[in-house]
């Protein structure tokens, strides 16, 4: 007669993975010498980049006279935006695997987080209402 | 008296179980069971781990997202009235477990405060730790196939 709460709560990679970045956009501007090395980086080795991750769209835009950005949208509906001034090649990948690597989720504190879990103790738990009553 | 007894009677019975004699019959046991719980080693660190759990461990360098790993040292598998203890280990033929890389992550920003009085010497310094995220699979008990 109650009813039961039919409720999924989300598992990535437990039986299925998927990627939770989708979208790569890299902005900088044609002409200034601070996207220089961004200019670099896509002339070289945008394609492979594109190769090795068929799921991520990758979008390249202008953004005249201002700094090189990247930016990643993620599954969630959460973006992360990470500026390439000053940064050098390897500086540049580094980044861009940062963002590949990340789900969308908020940074939030992971120390002491060593096991997080949705399932239901599979010895069960201790009730007072069912165990033998104290006896003093 | 009687109402003493009447509540000790169950106690007794579910202490009776027939005693497993051979691995095959304890995992029959644990298999007969809705869920189940594992007791891994995971680069160096124990953990108590059951299907869907998140698994959180500094980051693994050589390991891309989207990777699935296998568990190869399990130490116990256990259901709600059975427990199965390796020595020290589970032969990995008998329990499989997987877990998928689902991240690299960093953890929030740490600031570490350096002072040292009246000298003049302080520093901040600011770090997050790398982490890598698994997601643990199903606890697979296969049944042996005769040969």
């Amino acid at each position: 007669m109650a009813s039961t709460i039919l409720r999924s709560r989300p598992a990535n990679g437990h039986a299925a993975f998927i990627p939770q970045i989708r979208k790569l956009v890299f902005e900088c501007c044609d002409r200034w010498p601070s996207s220089e090395n961004t200019r670099t980086y896509l002339f070289t080795n945008l394609p492979k980049l594109a190769a090795n991750n068929p799921h991520v769209e990758i979008v390249v835009r202008q953004r005249i006279h201002r700094e090189p950005i990247i930016r990643g949208f993620y599954v969630n509906n959460r973006d992360k935006v990470i500026p390439l001034n000053g940064l050098s090649l390897p500086e540049i990948t580094q980044k861009i695997s940062l963002l590949l690597d990340a789900s969308g989720a908020k940074i939030k504190p992971l120390k002491r987080k060593n096991v997080v879990s949705t399932t239901e103790a599979a010895r069960g738990f201790w009730s007072g209402l069912h165990a033998d009553r104290p006896v003093l | 008296m009687l109402g003493r007894i009447a509540r000790a009677v169950p106690a007794l019975c579910r202490s009776i179980h027939t005693q497993p004699t051979s691995t095959t019959a304890a995992l029959d046991l644990i298999r007969s069971q809705p869920s189940h719980y594992v007791v891994a080693n995971f680069v160096g660190r124990k953990y108590i781990l059951t299907p869907r759990d998140l698994l959180t461990v500094p980051r693994l360098r050589d390991v891309k997202v989207g990777d699935v790993l296998t568990l190869d040292e399990i130490h116990e598998l256990g259901s709600r009235e059975y427990t199965l203890r390796g020595n020290p280990t589970i032969s990995p033929a008998r329990v499989r477990v997987q877990a998928t890389v689902v991240e690299h992550t960093k953890g929030k920003m740490e600031s570490i405060f350096k002072k040292k009085r009246r000298k003049g010497y302080q520093k901040t310094i600011t770090h997050k730790q790398p982490y890598t995220r698994l997601r643990i699979g199903e606890i697979e008990l296969p049944t042996e196939t005769l040969s």
